[in-house]
């Protein structure tokens, strides 16, 4: 998936002060903010020796220098520019390069195509102030359908439970796949399966490939209370890195959604740990139809692609 | 600027490192280390004063050495002596299932190959080290690399990594001049390095009592290919001499041991260098792991992607197609030792008694 763009980081995770590495399933990334401030990104993985750049550090220039050997690289371009020791200013052929891959910063989050060529993607104008990030022990695949199936197995938002209620089931939706959950506030109330109506509802929109999902839990009435983007992203070892932000809607109504703001921490994150025996036994519900609607999708964009 | 230049090997010799550079380069690039198993060596696998009556356990790809003494003598099987079960024997041992040993330079080598072939003329030269030991056992250690052996000492021979690597014990690569000379035969590769005005290492600045800016430096590292095992000596002025034997025991494809010996008897008793020298060791050697290891796994199976090399690799290059060609030798059934490794080495390594 060459021209998919990975959530590999937040913004703030970026500095110029050190190299960052993360993972797009096996391939080894390494990511840095040059002088300009501008994020890049190249394979962590040094084409001299094989060692990873990320355990070298940026120069003051804004380009990252190896850390076993002083091999030293432009980030755009990932071409080499100097090694140290052969003290004089040869210039390298071409082929004397770093992988580069494509890079792009909106929203709060950067984001990494390994096709360096890719047109970027569509930026996102807000930026949600509440971040973070979690390692899950759970495949992506199996992430996005735990999320789908039920989402109390891999995230959490303050004072709401989730239901195995939909108002609406996985459809596809301007090219995403995208459903809603009926909820209830985590207060005594009358057991889900003899509620008559629920009073919030949280609805699901994900990027079919990448799996990017913005988040929007709402009332009754239509008033959003919550907004959160995750960004799960395939890494070693059948881990999936899960960076998220969100923001806590102002003007909640309510005791129970003006509660959401009280209490230590952040109300919305994502589980580090996965409930591996609710898990076992959750059965496929609303992802059923995930895999033939990305197959659809996949096929509407092709014809669109060679129209 | 740097200079290198390649000092051809004695007459006679097939050498795959002059021959054809296309050659040359596609093996330089078919450098897979997990793969090179080569037999017939001694390995130092223990520090004389380790091996008691009681005994102790060591491995050479896998293959499993027990070593004690016996009436002060140390020996080697390839069974504990309480395990008398030798059914599963392998060739590497005699009928008792007893490996070859010899003790030399403080250390107890033993044979990994065919025991038949086992000479004492193999056992490498070590011109700084006393044959019959005896050295304190401050002077001496054992660190482990998370990496196959011959990374370890393609790291090792390959010394501007310390410049980076190891800057804040051994100094930065800041300095006037930079000298790579490459000797090797069929069973070794020497490396010198001569450096001119070149930063202070600064465990020499704090404990060895150099209070200049800059010294000159002759750094040579020595690899014998078989034993995996490797000398560095540093001539620093000014600055006392470092006598460093570097074995690296591959334990396994992918883990490797080295029970070192820091002789700094050259140095004043009074000098902390002489003390705290050989402790170095322990954080260097996690230094050179932060990097050998990540690269490990990457040299497991062949790559379609070259590496990239510059003329600093010179040394590195030469080391992996000498130890492709021993490895393709050994393949083809000649496990003969073309050239002397316990041959005096003194003179090319420029160590003069200091």
């Amino acid at each position: 998936m060459p021209d998919v763009w990975w959530a590999v980081a937040r913004s703030e995770e970026v500095s110029q002060s050190r190299p960052l590495n993360a993972d797009i399933g096996d391939q080894p990334v390494v990511l840095w903010r040059d002088a300009e401030g501008i994020v890049r990104a190249l394979e962590d993985r040094c084409p001299h020796r094989r060692a990873p750049l990320s355990l070298g550090c940026v120069l003051g220039n804004g380009m990252i220098q190896c850390g076993y050997h002083g091999w030293t690289f432009d980030g755009a371009t990932g071409h080499l520019e100097d090694i140290p020791n052969l003290k004089s200013k040869t210039r390298f052929p071409p082929i004397y390069k770093a992988r580069n891959f494509a890079v792009a910063e909106s929203g709060g989050f950067v984001r990494v195509c390994l096709d360096s060529k890719a047109a970027p993607p569509r930026p996102v104008d807000e930026t949600l102030p509440l971040s973070g990030t979690a390692q899950v022990t759970l495949g992506h695949e199996h992430f996005i359908a735990a999320l789908f199936d039920d989402p109390s197995l891999v995230i959490a938002i303050r004072r709401v439970r989730f239901t195995p209620y939909l108002m609406a089931e996985l459809a596809e939706q301007d090219g995403r796949l995208v459903l809603e959950r009926s909820c209830q506030w985590a207060t005594p109330h009358w057991p889900a399966p003899f509620s008559s109506d629920f009073p919030i509802t949280l609805r699901i929109a994900t990027d079919p490939v990448s799996g990017e999902s913005d988040l929007l839990l709402r009332d009754d009435a239509f008033n959003p209370l919550l907004r959160a983007t995750l960004a799960p992203v395939p890494a070693a070892r059948g881990v999936t890195q899960v960076r998220w932000r969100a923001r806590l809607e102002s003007g909640r109504t309510g005791i129970n959604a003006r509660s959401m703001g009280f209490g230590r921490g952040s109300p919305f994150c994502v589980l580090s740990s996965v409930d591996a025996a609710a898990l076992r036994i959750l059965k496929p519900s609303a992802s059923i139809h995930a895999a033939a609607l990305r197959e659809s999708i996949a096929t509407a964009a092709q014809s669109a692609g060679a129209a | 600027m740097l200079e290198t230049r390649d000092i051809p090997p004695a007459d006679g010799y097939v050498d795959p490192v002059n021959s054809d550079p296309k050659a040359f380069a596609a093996m330089v690039n078919s450098w897979v280390p997990h793969d090179i198993v080569l037999k017939d060596a001694w390995f130092p696998l223990a520090h004389g004063f380790a091996v008691t009556e009681k005994p102790v356990r060591r491995a050479v790809y896998s293959q499993p050495y027990f070593l004690w003494r016996e009436g002060g003598v140390a020996v080697a099987a390839e069974f504990h002596p309480s395990d008398r079960l030798t059914s599963g024997k392998s060739a590497y041992s005699n009928a008792a299932g007893r490996y070859p040993v010899i003790e030399k330079y403080g250390y107890v080598w033993c044979w990994f190959g065919n025991p038949d072939n086992a000479a004492p003329e193999h056992v490498p030269s070590i011109p700084y080290l006393p044959e019959e030991g005896g050295l304190p056992v401050h002077m001496l250690g054992t660190v482990r690399f998370d990496c196959t052996a011959p990374l370890s000492l393609e790291n090792l021979i390959d010394l501007t990594h310390a410049d980076f690597l190891h800057a804040d014990v051994v100094g930065d690569e800041k300095m006037d001049k930079e000298t790579v000379e490459v000797f090797h035969d069929s069973e070794s590769i020497t490396m010198v390095r001569t450096c001119v005005n070149k930063s202070v290492a600064p465990i020499m600045k704090w404990f060895g009592g150099v209070r200049a800016d800059v010294q000159q430096v002759r750094q040579v590292i020595r690899i014998y290919l078989r034993s995996h095992a490797a000398i560095a000596y540093g001539r620093f002025s000014p600055g006392d001499n470092v006598q460093l034997f570097h074995p690296c025991v591959p334990e396994t494809r992918d883990r490797t041991r080295l029970d070192y010996t820091m002789n700094t008897s050259n140095v004043k008793k009074t000098n902390p260098f002489r003390y705290i020298m050989p402790k170095a060791s322990y954080k260097v050697s996690r230094q050179d792991s932060s990097m050998t290891s990540p690269q490990s796994p990457r040299y497991m199976n062949p790559e379609k992607r070259k590496d990239l090399h510059s003329p600093l690799d010179e040394a590195g290059q030469k080391y992996r197609v000498l130890m492709l060609a021993l490895a393709e030798r050994q393949a083809r059934g000649d496990y003969a030792y073309r050239d002397n490794v316990s041959a005096d080495c003194s003179e090319l390594i420029g160590y003069d008694g200091t």
